[in-house]
C-alpha cells in the first residue's frame, strides 16, 4: 500500500474517531442547570404549565390519531424515512417519568435527551430555547402531575445509517441551533409578547419559515432575516407567508387574525390541514390577550423579499359568465359540476360554512400545494365551541389528474384571483405523496353527536 | 475531518436512490359505476352504467340544450321565477345534479317513466312527474310540456341515462331505507335541528341566500318552503332523504361530503319536527291517492 494512502486512511479513521468523541461531548456543553426547585403538586403551577403546553402545542406532534394524548408515535415524514415523536407522558419506563426538571429543560430547550444524546430537530427546540426556565418548570409540573402516564414504547426512526446516528446531530445543533436569548424588537410590551409567542412556544417558523441545506430554519427571528415566516412547504401544504405582502397577511386585519386563531374561521376562509390541527389543539385555548399580541406582532412584519407587495387590481368576469351559463373552459365545466354548490358562482362561498375561493390568500398563493392537497384528500375545519358545527371538504381524488390540474388552475385564476399555473405532473406527485402520508384528525369528518333517544315503535 | 461534506455526500447519495424510482403515470378519472338490470328478464345481457362527467356533454349534438337543462335544474328559482314559488331549486333535493344514488338521482328518470304511480293513481309521464315537483316541492306552476325549458331538462336526464335501453334500469335506489315503525319524537327532533341543521337552514327554518338573493340552503318551513303536497312534508319520506343526504359538507367522501351521520331514529325525529312546521297548502291535494288508502305520514 502506498505510504500516502495508508496515511490518509489512518487520518480518516482517526478523524472519524475524534469527530465521534467530540460528538459525544458536544451535547453536554449545551445542557444547563436551572437551579430551580419545583412543587409538581402545586395546582396553580400545573394549570399554568397546561396553558404553556397549549401555547407550545406539544400535543399535536406527541399524539397519534386515536392514540392517547402525549404518548407519541406520530410519524414525521422526511425524504429519507419517518422519525417518530416520543412518549412524553410521566410513565417511568416508556415516558419521561424519570426526568428531573433539568432533564426536562435540557430536552425541551436544548435538544439533549436524559442520556446525553442529541434530539432530531423535528422537535422545535431551536424555538423553545427562548422560553424562560420558570415556564418550563410550570410545564414540568403539568407533565408530571396533570398528564396521565401511558405505557407505550417509543418507535425507532426509519432513517438509514448515518442519518440515524445521534452523534452527528450534535454538530447540527452546534451549527444551526446555538444558544440564544429572546431579544425583543421593540419597546412595546404587547408586541414583545406577540414576538415571544411567535418565535418561542408558538414555533410558527417550524412550518412557516423555509428550511436551508441542513434542514434548519433559515432564520429564527425577524431581526435575523426577512425570510423569517416568509412561507414554506411542509407535509404537502403551503404554510403561507405570514409577512406583509399581498399573498401573505397583507390583506388580513389584526382582528381577523384573532378570529381565525380563536375559531378556526373567518367570513372568507377556514383553517385546514396542518393549521386546522394548530387551531384545534392550540390557539383556540389561548387568551384573547395572547391572541391579540401575536396578531399585532405578525402585522408588523414587512413584506417578504422578492414578493409582490400588492397585486394589480383585477376585475371579476367569472361570476357573470357562470351565471349566464357561459362555461368557456374545461376548468369552468368542472367547477360548475363539482364546486359551485358550496363555493358558489361568485367564489365567495358561505361565510363560516364554506370558505371563499375568491380573495382567499390560501388559494392564490404562489404555491398551489395546499389547494391541490385539500382538493385531492379533503379535510375539515377546526371544531371549536364558537360555532355549532364544523364542516368538511370532500376529497375529489376520483377526478383524473389532468382534470384536477384544470380545476385548480381555474380557481386560482378566476374572479379576482391571480396565480401561477400547475401541471399534471404536480398532481401526479401530490397523489403519490398522499398515498404515503399518515392521516391526522382533521383529515377525518368532525364528531357528530345527537341527544340520547327513548326510542319507540308504532304498529 | 469536517463532517459537513460527508453529510452532504450522504444526502446527495440518498436523493439519488430516491430519484431512481419510476414516475407514476397520471391517474385517469374513476367515475362511479353501477350494474344494469333488465326490467323484464333479469338474465339478459347485463352491462355496467358509468356516471358521466359533465365535460362529456360537449360531445353531444344537442350539448347546448343539455347544458341549459342542467342550469335549469341547478338554478330553477333564478331562471324560472314565474314557475317556482318556493325558494327552492330542483337540485336542492336532487343532490349533485341528480348523480348520486339515495340522493333522489335522475339516473333512471328517463327510462322509468311513464309509469302508474300510487299517489296519482294513474300513469304519469316524465313531463307530468317534473311538473308535479314544480307544483309541490317548488310550490309553483307547471311548465308547458313542449316548452324549451321542459325539453331541456328532459334532455339532461336523457343524457344522464347514457343510452341505457328503455327496458333496463341502473341498479340503484333513489331513496334509502328508514324504519317506518319508529315513533317520532319531535322534541328530540328540535334539539337535533338546532344543533345540526340550523347553521345552514336557519333558526327559523328560513335557509340562507347569497348576496344576490340566490338560494344556497333552502327554507325548511314558512311561506318560501315546499308545500304540504311535497314528499319532504311527509315524515318518513323526509327522514329517508335526511338520513342519507344531510348534512352536506360533513364527510370527507362523497360529492357533497354528505349524509350517513344520523340514525334512523335521529332522522325520523328531526324530520317530524321540520316537516310539521307551517308551510303553504297544496290545492291539488284532493286528487291524491284516489285508488288506495293514503300513507300514514300524509299531511292531508
Amino acid at each position: 500500500m502506498k505510504k500516502w494512502l495508508k496515511f490518509a486512511l489512518i487520518a480518516g479513521v482517526g478523524g472519524l474517531i475524534a469527530a465521534f468523541a467530540l460528538g459525544q461531548l458536544l451535547p453536554h456543553l449545551r445542557t444547563t442547570s436551572s437551579g430551580l426547585s419545583v412543587d409538581i403538586n402545586d395546582p396553580a403551577l400545573i394549570k399554568k404549565g397546561e396553558y404553556i403546553a397549549r401555547t407550545a402545542d406539544c400535543v399535536a406532534c406527541h399524539s397519534t390519531l386515536g392514540g392517547e394524548e402525549y404518548a407519541g408515535g406520530l410519524p414525521m415524514l422526511t425524504p429519507l424515512g419517518a422519525v417518530y415523536s416520543t412518549n412524553i407522558t410521566p410513565d417511568k419506563e416508556t415516558g419521561i417519568g424519570n426526568y428531573s426538571l433539568d432533564d426536562f429543560i435540557n430536552a425541551t430547550k436544548h435538544g439533549v435527551r436524559k442520556d446525553g444524546s442529541a434530539l432530531y430537530p423535528a422537535m422545535p427546540y431551536p424555538s423553545y430555547q427562548i422560553m424562560p426556565d420558570e415556564d418550563l418548570a410550570a410545564m414540568y409540573a403539568y407533565f408530571m402531575s396533570g398528564v396521565k402516564p401511558v405505557r407505550l414504547e417509543n418507535l425507532p426512526s426509519e432513517l438509514p445509517p448515518v442519518f440515524n446516528w445521534r452523534w452527528p446531530l450534535a454538530y447540527w445543533q452546534a451549527i444551526f441551533a446555538p444558544e440564544r436569548e429572546f431579544k425583543p424588537d421593540s419597546d412595546d410590551e404587547v408586541l414583545n409578547r406577540g414576538q415571544y409567542l411567535v418565535e418561542g412556544p408558538g414555533h410558527c417558523g417550524s412550518c412557516h419559515t423555509e428550511r436551508g441545506i441542513g434542514f434548519q430554519e433559515v432564520s429564527l427571528t425577524n431581526a435575523g432575516s426577512d425570510r423569517f415566516l416568509a412561507g414554506a412547504i411542509i407535509d404537502g401544504w403551503r404554510a403561507k407567508s405570514l409577512r406583509g405582502e399581498h399573498r401573505g397577511l397583507g390583506l388580513w386585519g389584526e382582528n381577523e387574525l384573532v378570529e381565525f386563531f380563536k375559531t378556526g374561521r373567518t367570513d372568507i376562509t377556514a383553517a385546514f390541514g396542518a393549521m386546522a390541527e394548530v387551531v384545534e389543539h392550540s390557539t383556540q385555548y389561548w387568551t384573547d390577550q395572547d391572541l391579540h399580541a401575536m396578531s399585532a406582532y405578525l402585522k408588523t412584519l414587512s413584506p417578504a423579499p422578492g414578493k409582490e407587495v400588492t397585486l394589480p387590481a383585477r376585475e371579476d368576469t367569472t361570476t357573470q359568465k357562470l351565471l349566464d351559463g357561459v362555461y368557456d373552459s374545461r376548468g369552468a365545466l368542472l367547477y360548475v359540476e363539482y364546486c359551485t354548490v358550496c363555493h358558489r358562482a361568485d367564489g365567495k362561498g358561505v361565510p363560516r360554512i364554506f370558505p371563499a375561493l375568491d380573495g382567499n390568500t390560501a388559494v392564490f398563493s404562489d404555491h398551489a400545494d395546499s389547494v391541490l392537497q385539500i382538493t385531492m384528500s379533503g379535510g375539515r375545519m377546526p371544531d371549536t365551541p364558537h360555532d355549532r358545527m364544523a364542516f368538511s371538504m370532500p376529497e375529489f381524488s376520483m377526478l383524473s389528474d389532468a382534470d384536477i390540474a384544470e380545476v385548480v388552475n381555474y380557481v386560482r385564476n378566476s374572479w379576482t384571483n391571480q396565480a401561477s399555473e400547475i401541471t399534471v405532473d404536480d398532481v401526479v406527485k401530490m397523489r403519490h405523496f398522499l398515498s404515503i402520508k399518515p392521516r391526522v384528525g382533521t383529515d377525518l369528518p368532525p364528531e357528530f353527536i345527537t341527544p340520547p333517544s327513548q326510542g319507540g315503535r308504532n304498529e | 475531518m469536517n463532517k459537513l461534506p460527508l453529510t452532504l455526500l450522504a444526502v446527495a447519495f440518498g436523493s439519488l436512490l430516491l430519484s431512481g424510482c419510476d414516475k407514476p403515470a397520471p391517474a385517469a378519472h374513476q367515475p362511479a359505476q353501477y350494474n344494469l338490470v333488465q326490467l323484464e328478464d333479469p338474465n339478459e345481457d347485463i352491462k355496467v352504467y358509468t356516471i358521466p362527467q359533465d365535460t362529456a356533454i360537449l360531445d353531444e349534438p344537442n350539448a347546448e340544450q343539455i347544458f341549459y337543462g342542467k342550469r335549469l335544474l341547478n338554478e330553477t328559482k333564478r331562471l324560472l321565477p314565474d314557475h317556482v314559488g318556493a325558494a327552492m331549486n330542483c337540485n336542492s333535493c336532487h343532490i349533485a345534479q341528480g348523480k348520486i344514488p339515495l340522493g333522489d338521482p335522475y339516473i333512471n328518470s328517463y327510462n322509468f317513466y311513464p309509469r302508474v304511480m300510487p299517489r296519482a293513481g294513474k300513469e304519469v309521464n316524465l313531463v307530468q312527474r317534473i311538473n308535479g315537483c314544480f307544483q309541490r316541492s317548488m310550490n309553483g306552476k307547471p311548465l308547458p310540456p313542449e316548452s324549451e325549458e321542459m325539453q331541456a331538462m328532459i334532455a339532461y336526464m336523457k343524457w344522464l341515462s347514457q343510452n341505457v335501453p328503455k327496458e333496463q334500469l341502473v341498479d340503484i335506489r333513489n331513496a334509502g331505507a328508514v324504519d317506518e315503525s319508529l315513533v317520532a319524537d319531535p322534541v328530540r327532533g328540535e334539539q337535533i335541528y338546532y344543533a345540526q341543521c340550523a347553521t345552514c337552514h336557519g333558526d327559523n327554518g328560513e335557509g340562507i341566500k347569497d348576496s344576490r338573493g340566490d338560494i344556497v340552503f333552502p327554507p325548511l318551513w314558512g311561506d318560501e318552503s315546499f308545500n304540504i303536497g311535497a314528499g319532504l312534508a311527509r315524515t318518513y319520506k323526509a327522514a329517508s332523504f335526511v338520513k342519507y343526504n344531510m348534512p352536506m359538507g360533513i364527510q370527507v367522501k362523497g360529492l357533497w361530503g354528505h349524509g350517513n351521520v344520523l340514525s334512523d331514529q335521529d332522522a325520523v325525529d328531526v324530520s317530524e319536527f321540520f316537516a310539521h312546521k307551517p308551510r303553504p297548502d297544496f290545492p291539488g291535494k284532493v286528487n291524491d291517492w284516489p285508488t288506495m288508502p293514503k300513507p300514514k305520514d300524509a299531511r292531508y
